[in-house]
């Protein structure tokens, strides 16, 4: 199962390219009630101890397969499921350090039947405190 | 996720060893009248996190089925891979609805008018109705005989309509489009009239005339939500107001407004937000709803649906056990 706060501290951790720390993972699971088609994720915002990380350094993983945040936009028949939380990939040379982190992730979604100017913006989340082990 | 069938039967087991299910399974004909069912959405804050959607279904179990299969309601994003379930998750489904006597009545699907963007083009009538047809074969697949169907709704800020839920402009071809398909798969079309939309209202004049016209009865209908007869401000309820969008301020329907609609009403969504320990709903008149449904021989599912202030906090099941002891006292099977 997964962990009640939405951005999930197993599977925080650097992701490594030839030995050399190329970016870090972190797992965010949505609390919206139902799954969420690709296409209508309006995108992830991912905030490590203060810095934000701009869009096109961050790649979702859903359902084993990944996606650049530009290409979801255009996949209307592959759902983000509830029991899934996706792992946000950032790109960032040297990686994180070992240690706690403060991570805030803000993402939203269009909801096809709220009135215009109301669909979801789940916001940003307050940061959690994440430790960082390899 | 995927189990195989032997590692399903074996935690099934486990589960159903404290579960009274001593009742036969029995092929009598259905019990005429208004039933008590849930909507699995009531427990969508503790599913995937305190509990799995079979602990879901044996909570319903508990909700007393010695007597019949309790209505289920489940949405979309409970289905394994959805829209693609394996054969294996179809099976494990059908195992568990057996076991814990579920009966899966409603399958909560949506047309995503905004699949691409806000503000349009929305999605044509051709893919609203793939969107459509996916989700029919789907839910026909589990055993649904019923779909609330959420259509897309178009108001935006400075249309006249805005704030009253007003479905997309195609909606009529959406559906006309796809009655066959629905007549075929022996599922019900049934948009969710819910707060603020009052029952008195054109986009129900709208509805009743197109189901008229056409002819749609039973394969496109209404499934009424009660929160639209909220008359009482919940003074603990989410916003104060029933989930979702609030009505309008001081605006309810009256419960004898559901009379002329019923001939057209296949399902209805229980919906609270209130529960006191007398295990009565204070700001919904249940008892004239009830009352209505059994005096005119209103045959159909009653799916609880909660969404009260402590729904994220672990407070659905208990909520929902009042609920079925209201409920139960109300029909008579108490």
């Amino acid at each position: 199962m997964l962990e009640k706060e939405v951005v999930q501290q197993r599977g925080f951790h650097n992701v490594y390219k030839d030995g050399k720390a190329v970016g870090f993972q972190v797992r965010y699971r949505s609390t919206y009630y139902r799954g969420v088609w690709l296409s209508m994720s309006t995108g992830f915002d991912v905030t490590v101890d203060g810095e934000k990380f701009p869009r096109d350094q961050v790649t979702v993983t859903i359902g084993g397969k990944t996606y650049t945040q530009e290409e979801m936009k255009k996949i209307g028949n592959v759902q983000w499921p509830n029991y899934e939380a996706a792992i946000l990939t950032v790109t960032k040379p040297g990686g994180l350090k070992l240690g706690v982190h403060e991570v805030a992730i803000a993402w939203g979604h269009r909801t096809s039947y709220i009135p215009g100017g109301m669909s979801m913006g789940r916001g940003e989340t307050p940061a959690r405190k994440l430790v960082l082990v390899y | 996720m995927t189990m195989t069938r032997k590692e399903f039967l074996q935690t099934a087991a486990g589960a159903i060893a404290v579960s009274a299910i001593t009742r036969i399974a029995s092929a009598a004909a259905e019990k005429p009248g208004p039933k008590r069912g849930v909507s699995a959405y009531s427990y969508v804050s503790d599913l995937n996190v305190n509990c799995t959607l079979e602990d879901c279904f044996a909570e319903i179990n508990d909700l007393d089925t010695r007597n019949y299969d309790l209505g289920l309601e489940v949405l979309t994003g409970v289905v394994e891979d959805y829209p693609n379930p394996s054969d294996a998750w179809v099976k494990k489904w059908h195992d568990m609805c057996a076991k814990y006597h579920v009966k899966p009545v409603e399958f909560g699907h949506w047309i995503d008018s905004k699949l691409y963007n806000e503000t349009g083009p929305y999605l044509s009538t051709e893919e609203s109705y793939e969107q459509l047809v996916q989700d029919i074969k789907v839910g026909s697949k589990l055993g649904f005989t019923h779909g609330r169907t959420k259509l897309g709704v178009i108001d935006q800020p400075g249309m006249p309509e805005y704030d009253t839920l007003t479905p997309v402009r195609n909606w009529r071809e959406i559906i006309k489009k796809a009655l066959p398909v629905a007549e075929k798969y022996n599922f019900r079309m049934l948009p969710e009239i819910h707060a603020p939309t009052l029952l008195n209202s054109k986009i129900l004049e709208d509805y009743i005339d197109f189901i008229q016209k056409e002819k749609t009865t039973p394969w496109f209908g209404l499934n009424i939500d009660f929160g639209v007869f909220q008359n009482i401000t919940s003074a603990r309820g989410r916003d104060g107001q029933p989930g979702g969008m609030p009505m309008k301020e001081g605006t309810y329907s009256k419960p004898e407004e559901i009379i002329a609609l019923l001939p057209y009403v296949h399902c209805c969504h229980a919906k609270f937000n209130e529960i006191n320990d007398d295990c009565e709903c204070p700001n919904i008149p249940y008892a004239a709803v009830i009352d209505i449904l059994k005096k005119h021989n209103w045959n159909g599912y009653l799916l609880s649906e909660y969404e009260g202030a402590d729904k994220g906090s672990g407070g659905a099941f208990a909520a929902v056990r009042k609920q079925h002891v209201m409920l139960k006292r109300m029909l008579g099977e108490a």
